[in-house]
Formats: structure tokens, C-alpha cells, sequence
């Protein structure tokens, strides 16, 4: 359990980045919804939820944890599973379980457990390299919670899985050959898997990516506005709570998946320099977390639960300067949501768990 | 496997991982610095044509008033329903939801959409002109709901003519702004400008200066705030010369007597236009918010032609007006004097060609005086074959009859009085003599508008002094009237002779007062001088044979010209009444306009119209054998 003198190995600069951004995002909320609404409420509250889950998922030595991860990782089968009879429906996918007061979305959870989960089967492994059955079985335990999110559905949150297992796998040894050949596999599969494997809204979001212009009060408008949003503000911005793009709507979910056109809007090139580097100094904390985990478990528990997080904050901030198709994938840390925000705050949780307890035995 | 290769491998694909974040936000922070620094400039702006609107307030025309101060044409608030395409994310249902909600066909809208496809988005699609309250409510209503949020509700200046179609040939109308007038009055698509009569010739005075309001809308076009706001300017008012009483005297006498025609009242001291009328005439107001298809198809195609505006652009046979001119003419000449008497034996040959007077037995020795007041054919023969065609041509000029009148109306036509010279330079012939007796008596090759009657009236009237006729008396642009500036009269001034003046008048008062044929033309003490004539329709043989095998009416015109009072007139006129044979229903006309202004003058009630009167029958004493058959 908690030890007094692990209190004195916690990475403060890593919460402080958090803190920082976590609170970035909630003044653009503020901003975006017009004052202090429910939304705005909605967020705090799962601040407040979250940081509780952080210092849960602190309190218990990871190994512990790690050592229950198949308990875990059924709870969120069935969770996942559940969801998708008994889920409430909104906006055509059932992705919540509905807990009155609020709704939870399993599959946010999704991807702490399945890290927790890999990290234990790869990490405990005696052999050094990794092999081709641990490889399969690693595969398997992806494609379960994956399959299970994809069919709410919920693509986009499906895929934030895949950076788990390639980043797992790749620093566990994945043989190099495999990844060539996965690179070069995807590349021959994007075609047929664009006229076979993805719905008619996927592929429009798709085509118009590449050309907005085709339809620009459909599909390409999100995209187009994005641009504008960001165009438009500037070195210096628009000022707090001057933006006209989001404050007047045109951008829509300016609170949820187009945050940062917010905060590039309002406080131009400068935030946005300043919110990458919180970014990039977060991560490479946590990367510094996995070079200094006292085992192969903890290292790649970090870096499983980092990879996702990455890959989110990457493919979000791309897409709101409209230069990737809109994906309803939110930006983690500053974006409204209560499930995605209690979720990563639990997997920064696990982090410092890893590096807290680096010289612990 | 050793330890250390395990560490080993770890750190370097950590490292890997490491570059490739770095790199990864490298590529985005330079994503970012290309939109908000390289490309600022044009997003900027992109976000501005977003969120902001420039929205023009339409200034409203200047108000109308007549020469007493009563208002003619006035403005009035309609509202005008748009979509506004810019944000429309499926066109097809807005099309659908609209047309529902207001009522009008489906296939209407679309049709109107379709026709305006290819303007700039940003530019409202008129859809609905002047829509009802309950069409306006219901649009409302559902924008607020974002049912139809790109549907706009405007509130434009629309004009309306209280008096509906009085004097709707001389107000004129507006309409929207053509590619040509869009240059010529400087003003943008949509723009409603005036096309006819006093809407279209002073359209600068009325027209004001649209204003601008700069507003931010946000996405689903609601206006937000005004950033900036330049209020329209409204146009100057204008006070016309019509006097509404006169105008109005004349146009319900007309209607209640159930006759077409055209009536011009002069000031012959100034040219002022009292009274200037035409009839059948059309409703003004159906113009103010743009004509529908049918209305202006009726318009055009119906046979009696009420947009043309008969005091301008009709042109008659004066018939025996004409008279006053030859009168005028030989006086002037010195061809004879007033009193120089001519026997009229029922006619007289002339190049072997025997022409009839009207009155089968002959008037015997009479006088100028008594030849005008008699409307002697004999003695017109015998004068105008003494003054010849060009003599008659040169009077008809002199005193305004031919050509135009310089009336500040669009599309006047000439009035033809022949001269040999006018007949070569048209057919490539001589004149022959003979066709000046006919001419002499207002027959022959001699057409000629209501408005230049008019002025040959008033030339008479006033002694020499050949007037232009005009509307507008002063315009305000709010620092109080201001008479509008006059230009010199092109027409050199000439006088008359006072026996030439003194002569004509009395035989013009015997005309009306005396046994004349313009007895219903009489005022009990305001010494009205006039004279009637006829213009034919058809010839009199024609008419024989037409008789019973058309539909077409067959009778003739009538004119009434007139002066008042004989001596120093205030008034000079014309009425003219298609079909109204001879004259006497015109005169009747030009009585209750004459009582009119005088009562209005004396400030007492105005005359009430006397119940229709039957028209006398054609007083026909000779059997038609000339040309001059029906000419009184």
C-alpha cells in the first residue's frame, strides 16, 4: 500500500503539466458554451471524479493491479458486451450505460484495462523476445474489446485501441519484418478496405476530406470551418472569448471535438504553441516514466496507457486545423467529456504509479 | 537473451517512439504557424464573410403631393420573404417548407430559385414580394423554431398610390431596375426605380440613397449585434402641378359616363399641367411590388391599350378645331380681317371638286366670329385654300400643335400637321390643292396628340406665347420648397395681334355661349370659349359598309378644346372622348372641370357630376358625299 516516502517520488511536473491543461480546457469550455452552464458543471465534476480515479489507480502498486488484470479485463467485456444491448442510444450508437445522473461509456475504459492487460502477458513473459504466440494472443485480446466498440458503433474509439498493442508489441521486440510487412499490408488493404470494410458516412468523410470543396455545406463544411477557425486566428488570437467561429457556431461541438480550433481562435499561433509543448512535455514525462520503470511491467503498462493518449492528442489536434477527416474522437485532458476525462486521468493515475514505485520492490 | 540487450532494445525503440512524437508535433506546430500566419489573411477573412452581413435598408421615394398640398403617392411598409443560400444545407426541403408555409406552389418557388442560381450565395433570393401578415407570422415563427433559418424576412419602403388608378399614366409607376437603368441611376440589382411617367422622368429626385447596416449573424444567420449602421436617405418630395380636384373632375366624369379618352388641363400663363389624364388607365399599386405575369400580360394585350398614355402618344384627326389654328393663321397673314364675310351657300367647289358644309342649306354671309362659333365649313375652305398647306403647316407650329410638346413625359409622339415638304420627304408625291381644303377643316393627313392641342390652346390663350407643358412645381429635400428651375422656352416668342387674340376668343365664346355646338361646355358667368370637333373613325361611305358586319365601334371621337375666362384665361384645355361623336359628351367634361377649379378657387363646395345625359343624336343634314361629312 501507500507508503510515506513514495510520497516523495510522485512526478509533481507531470500533474502540474496535467493540471495545466486539464484547466486550459476547461476555460475553453467556459468560453465555447457561454458561461458557466451544465456543461461547464458537467466537467468539473468529472475533474473532481477524475483526480479521485488518479489517485486510486495511484494508491495500489501496479504489480498488484497487473496481477488482477484478467478480472479486470472480463469486467470490461461484459462491460463492453452490455453495452451493446442494454446501452443507451444516442446519435444512432448505443455507447453508454445510462447511471441516471449520468452516463458512463465503458469503452473510454476500454483502454487502461487493455494496457493494464497486455503489459501484464508481455511484461511477466520470461523470454526476452516475443513470440509468435504471445504475439497471437496479444492480437486476440485487442480484437475482442475492439470488434466489441466497433459495433456500438464507435470506430473511432475502436482505433485508439490499435496503438496499444503495436506500441506494446513494438517495444516488447515485435520483429521488424512484421512491421514492414503490416505497413505494407495496410497500404495494399487501404483501397479494398475503403470499398469493402467502411459505411457510406466513412467514406464520404473520407472523399471529402481529400476535397472539402465538393460538398461544402455537408460533409467537407466541419473541415472548411475547422481552417477558418483556425486561419482566422492569428499569432496573437481573437481574445478570450472573442472568437467568432465558435462563440457563433459555425464550428460545430466547438466544446468536444473541436476544442483546440477554439483555443487556436482565441489565443492565435502563442496558445497554440503553448498547449502543444504541455502536450509534448507530458508525454515525454511519461516516456521518461517507461525508461525508468523498475520492470518490463511497468514500462510497458506506461507506454500502452500513453500510446492511446498519444495517438488521441495527435489525431485530434491534426484534425481541428481540418487537416485530417473528422472522426468524433475527442481531445483528451481538455475536451467536455466526463467518461474520456475520469478514464485518462486514471491512466496518468497508473503512470505515476509506475514511476512512484520505481525503486519500491 | 542477456539483461542488458533486453534494456538495450528497449531504450533505442523508446527512443524511437520519442523522435517520432517529436516529429509528429513538429509537423502540427508547423500545420498551425502555415493557417494562422501564411494563410492569416485569407482565412480572416473568411471568418469575417462568415459572421458578418452587409444588409441594405432600402430608402423609401420621395412622397408625392399635388399643387394644393394633397398627396398623390405615398410609401408604405410591405414585407418581403427571401432565401438566403449561403447556409442552406438542403435547398430542396427549404423549398419544400417554405412553399408549404406560405402558400405558394411549390413549382413557383423552385422556378424563382432556380432562375437566380447562379448569383453569389450571399444574395437573397426574392421569393414572396410583399407577403401577407399571415405569411410573414408563419415564417417567423419558424425560423425561430430553426425550421427555416435560412429564410429572411425583409421590411422594404413600398410605394402606394391612395388614389389607386387616378392619374396613373402622368405618376407612372416603378419597377425593378434594368441592366441599363442599373448604370444610368447608379443603383444595384433588386433596386426599384421608377419606369413610367413622372416615377421615371424625376426618378433622381425621388429615388433616395439606400443605406447599409453591417450586422453579425451567426451560424444560422441570426443577427447578433450591428456593428455599423448608415440610414437610408429618403428621396425628395415633389410637388406636381396636377391639381387633385381638376384631375379628379375629370376622371369621374369620364368614368361616369362610361367613356374612354384623354383630358389636359394648362396654366396657359406658365404650362403648368392642371389635369392630365387618360383613360382606360391601370393601378399603379399593382407595379409597387412587382407585377405578376397575368396582370401584366392583361395589361398589354387588352385591345383598349391602357398603358399607352392617350394625352401623349394618341393621335387624332383634330377636325374642326383645327379651325382655330387656320383662323389664327390668315388673321396673322393678313390674308383677311374679322370682318371679312364669305357666303356660305352649303358648300363649295374648289379645284373642281365640290366639298359640303355640314349644314345643307348654308350659313350665308358670315364672319370670322361667326364662322368659328358656327363651325362653317364653307369659310375654312375658302380661307385655307387662300393660305395654302405650308402657311397652315408654319401657324400649326408656331402655335404648338405640330410636333412635340417638350412635355417632361417619356415617349411623346409628334402630332403630324402635313406641309409639301412633309408629303414629298414621305411618299415621293406633290401636294395636290385639292388636299389642302380637306386639311383646312382638320381633315386629311393630320394627327395630333391631346397635350399638343392643348398647347396650341394655350398659345391662343395667352397670345403668342407657345408654353411647355410641365409637371413638377418644386421638389423639397427637407430645408422647405424649392421651385423647381425652369428652362428657357425654346420657341421664340411671338405676339399675336390683339384683333387676331379679340376675334378668335369672341368666336370661341359664341361657340360655347352663343349657337355655337359647344353649348354644353357653358358656365353661367365664367365666359368659357371654346370649340368641339370630330375626329372620324372610319369614313362615312366606310361606315355604310362596315354597318352590322363589325364588332368594332364605328363612331367617331369628339374633341372639346377650351379657354377660361375669354378674356386673360387662367385656364387652357382639351378634353378628348373616344367615340364621343362631336364633341358635345367632351364638353361636358371640360364643364365640370371648369366648375371645379372655380369653385375650389371661390372656396366653395365642390360641383357634384350631373347625372349622365343622353348624347344627342349626330346632326346630320347632308347626306355624306365628302370627306367632310361629319365635321362640325
Amino acid at each position: 500500500m501507500f507508503e510515506r516516502r513514495l510520497y516523495h517520488h510522485i512526478d509533481w511536473a507531470l500533474i502540474g503539466a496535467v493540471v495545466a491543461i486539464c484547466a486550459i480546457g476547461l476555460a475553453m469550455i467556459y468560453s465555447t458554451t457561454g458561461g458557466a452552464g451544465p456543461v461547464y458543471w458537467t466537467q468539473v465534476y468529472a475533474l473532481g471524479i477524475g483526480a479521485m480515479a488518479l489517485v486510486l489507480c495511484l494508491t495500489f502498486d501496479y504489480r498488484s493491479l497487473a496481477d488482477k488484470s484478467l478480472f479486470f479485463y472480463l469486467a470490461m467485456m461484459i462491460a463492453l458486451v452490455g453495452v451493446l444491448f442494454f446501452g443507451a442510444v444516442r446519435g444512432g450508437s448505443r455507447r453508454w450505460i445510462d447511471l441516471g445522473s449520468f452516463n458512463l461509456q465503458p469503452s473510454e475504459f476500454a483502454k487502461a484495462t487493455l494496457a493494464l492487460m497486455l503489459a501484464k502477458m508481455l511484461g511477466e513473459e520470461r523470454r526476452a523476445a516475443l513470440t509468435n504466440t504471445d504475439l497471437a494472443l496479444a492480437v486476440v485480446l485487442t480484437a475482442l474489446p475492439f470488434l466489441a466498440i466497433a459495433r456500438q458503433p464507435d470506430l473511432g474509439t475502436a482505433v485508439t485501441l490499435l496503438p496499444i498493442l503495436l506500441v506494446v508489441a513494438f517495444v516488447a521486440g515485435l520483429p521488424m519484418r512484421y512491421l514492414y510487412t503490416l505497413v505494407l499490408l495496410a497500404v495494399l488493404a487501404a483501397p479494398i478496405a475503403y470499398k469493402f470494410g467502411l459505411r457510406d458516412y466513412q467514406r464520404e468523410r473520407i472523399s471529402t476530406f481529400l476535397d472539402p470543396a465538393q460538398d461544402p455545406r455537408g460533409a467537407g463544411y466541419q473541415q472548411i470551418q475547422a481552417r477558418i477557425t483556425v486561419g482566422s486566428g492569428g499569432v496573437w488570437g481573437k481574445g478570450y472569448m472573442q472568437g467568432t467561429q465558435g462563440q457563433l457556431r459555425f464550428l460545430p461541438v466547438a466544446h468536444n471535438d473541436f476544442i483546440f480550433s477554439v483555443l487556436a481562435e482565441e489565443q492565435g499561433l502563442v496558445g497554440v504553441l503553448v498547449a502543444l509543448g504541455l502536450y509534448l512535455f507530458v508525454i515525454f514525462r511519461a516516456l521518461d516514466a517507461a525508461r525508468l520503470a523498475k520492470d518490463r511491467l511497468g514500462a510497458y503498462l506506461v507506454l500502452g496507457v500513453l500510446s492511446s493518449f498519444t495517438f488521441q492528442v495527435v489525431y485530434n489536434i491534426t484534425m481541428s486545423a481540418g487537416l485530417a477527416p473528422v472522426k468524433g474522437l475527442t481531445l483528451p485532458l481538455m475536451s467536455y467529456g466526463g467518461s474520456s476525462m475520469i478514464a485518462t486521468l486514471a491512466g496518468f493515475g497508473l503512470i505515476l504509479n509506475v514511476r512512484m514505485r520505481r525503486f519500491t520492490n | 537473451m542477456a539483461i542488458g540487450e533486453d534494456k538495450w532494445r528497449l531504450t533505442t525503440r523508446l527512443n524511437v517512439l520519442r523522435v517520432s512524437v517529436a516529429v509528429a508535433f513538429g509537423l502540427l506546430a508547423c500545420g498551425f504557424w502555415f493557417y494562422q500566419v501564411v494563410q492569416h489573411a485569407k482565412f480572416k477573412e473568411m471568418a469575417e464573410n462568415n459572421h458578418q452581413r452587409t444588409l441594405t435598408l432600402r430608402a423609401p421615394r420621395g412622397i408625392i403631393f399635388d399643387r394644393t398640398g394633397r398627396l398623390l403617392v405615398e410609401n408604405r411598409n410591405s414585407f418581403n420573404i427571401s432565401i438566403v443560400r449561403e447556409h442552406t444545407k438542403d435547398l430542396d426541403r427549404t423549398i419544400r417548407v417554405l412553399a408549404a408555409v406560405t402558400g405558394v406552389e411549390e413549382k413557383i418557388v423552385r422556378e424563382v430559385v432556380d432562375r437566380h442560381r447562379r448569383e453569389p450565395s450571399y444574395r437573397p433570393i426574392l421569393v414572396v414580394q410583399d407577403a401577407t401578415l399571415a405569411q410573414v407570422a408563419s415564417v417567423t415563427a419558424r425560423r425561430l423554431d430553426f425550421e427555416l433559418p435560412d429564410v429572411i424576412v425583409q421590411e422594404v419602403p413600398t410605394r402606394r398610390y391612395p388614389d389607386q388608378e387616378m392619374a396613373a399614366h402622368l405618376i407612372g409607376y416603378v419597377g425593378e431596375a434594368s441592366e441599363d437603368q442599373m448604370q444610368s441611376d447608379r443603383v444595384t440589382t433588386g433596386s426599384l426605380v421608377g419606369q413610367f411617367g413622372v416615377e421615371r422622368v424625376y426618378n433622381k429626385l425621388l429615388m433616395g440613397e439606400d443605406g447599409a447596416k453591417r450586422v453579425v449573424v451567426n451560424s444560422v444567420g441570426r443577427e447578433i449585434r450591428t456593428l455599423e449602421e448608415i440610414p437610408p436617405v429618403q428621396g425628395r418630395r415633389v410637388q406636381l402641378t396636377i391639381d387633385y380636384a381638376m384631375q379628379k373632375a375629370a376622371e369621374d366624369a369620364f368614368r361616369a359616363y362610361g367613356y374612354f379618352g384623354s383630358a389636359v388641363v394648362l396654366d396657359p400663363k406658365t404650362g403648368e399641367v392642371l389635369t392630365l389624364t387618360s383613360l382606360p388607365a391601370f393601378d399603379p399599386n399593382d407595379f409597387a411590388t412587382g407585377i405578376d405575369r397575368t396582370t401584366w400580360n392583361a395589361l398589354n394585350t387588352d385591345k383598349l391599350r391602357p398603358l399607352q398614355n392617350r394625352a401623349i402618344q394618341g393621335r387624332y384627326q383634330p377636325g374642326s378645331t383645327f379651325k382655330i389654328v387656320v383662323a389664327t393663321a390668315a388673321l396673322e397673314e393678313g390674308l383677311i380681317t374679322p370682318e371679312r364675310q364669305i357666303y356660305c351657300p352649303g358648300g363649295g367647289t374648289f379645284y373642281g371638286r365640290f366639298f359640303a358644309c355640314h349644314l345643307a342649306g348654308g350659313h350665308g354671309y358670315v364672319d370670322l366670329r361667326h364662322a368659328i362659333e358656327k363651325s362653317c365649313n364653307t369659310y375654312f375652305y375658302t380661307v385655307g385654300n387662300m393660305l395654302g398647306v405650308d402657311k397652315m403647316y408654319k401657324w400649326s407650329e408656331k402655335l404648338g400643335l405640330a410636333l412635340k410638346s417638350g412635355i417632361d413625359l417619356p415617349n411623346e409622339q409628334e402630332s403630324i400637321v402635313p406641309s409639301t415638304e412633309w408629303k414629298l420627304k414621305r411618299t415621293g408625291e406633290r401636294w395636290y390643292p385639292g388636299e389642302t381644303i380637306s386639311v383646312a377643316i382638320g381633315q386629311g393627313q393630320l394627327t395630333v396628340t391631346p397635350i399638343s392641342m392643348a398647347v396650341m390652346m394655350a398659345t391662343v390663350a395667352n397670345g403668342g406665347t407657345r408654353v411647355v407643358p410641365r409637371l413638377v412645381k418644386a421638389h423639397d429635400e427637407g430645408k422647405g420648397w424649392e421651385p423647381v428651375k425652369v428652362p428657357p422656352s425654346p420657341f421664340a416668342p411671338f405676339l399675336l395681334k390683339p384683333e387676331t387674340i379679340a376675334a378668335v376668343h369672341d368666336g370661341l365664346w359664341l361657340a360655347v355661349n352663343g349657337a355655337g355646338t359647344a353649348g354644353r361646355g357653358r358656365v353661367a358667368g365664367r365666359d368659357v370659349a371654346g370649340k368641339t370637333g370630330t375626329a372620324q373613325v372610319i369614313s362615312n361611305q366606310g361606315k355604310e359598309r362596315a354597318r352590322g358586319k363589325t364588332d368594332r365601334d364605328l363612331r367617331d371621337h369628339g374633341w372639346f378644346v377650351f379657354m377660361v375666362p375669354k378674356d386673360n384665361p387662367e385656364l387652357a384645355g382639351v378634353v378628348f372622348s373616344e367615340h364621343g361623336e362631336h364633341g358635345y359628351f367632351s364638353a361636358t367634361v371640360a364643364k365640370h372641370v371648369i366648375e371645379t377649379y372655380f369653385a375650389q378657387k371661390d372656396g366653395l363646395p365642390l360641383p357634384v357630376l350631373p347625372p349622365p345625359v343622353p348624347v344627342a343624336p349626330p346632326v346630320r343634314t347632308v347626306a355624306a358625299t365628302g370627306p367632310a361629312g361629319g365635321t362640325h
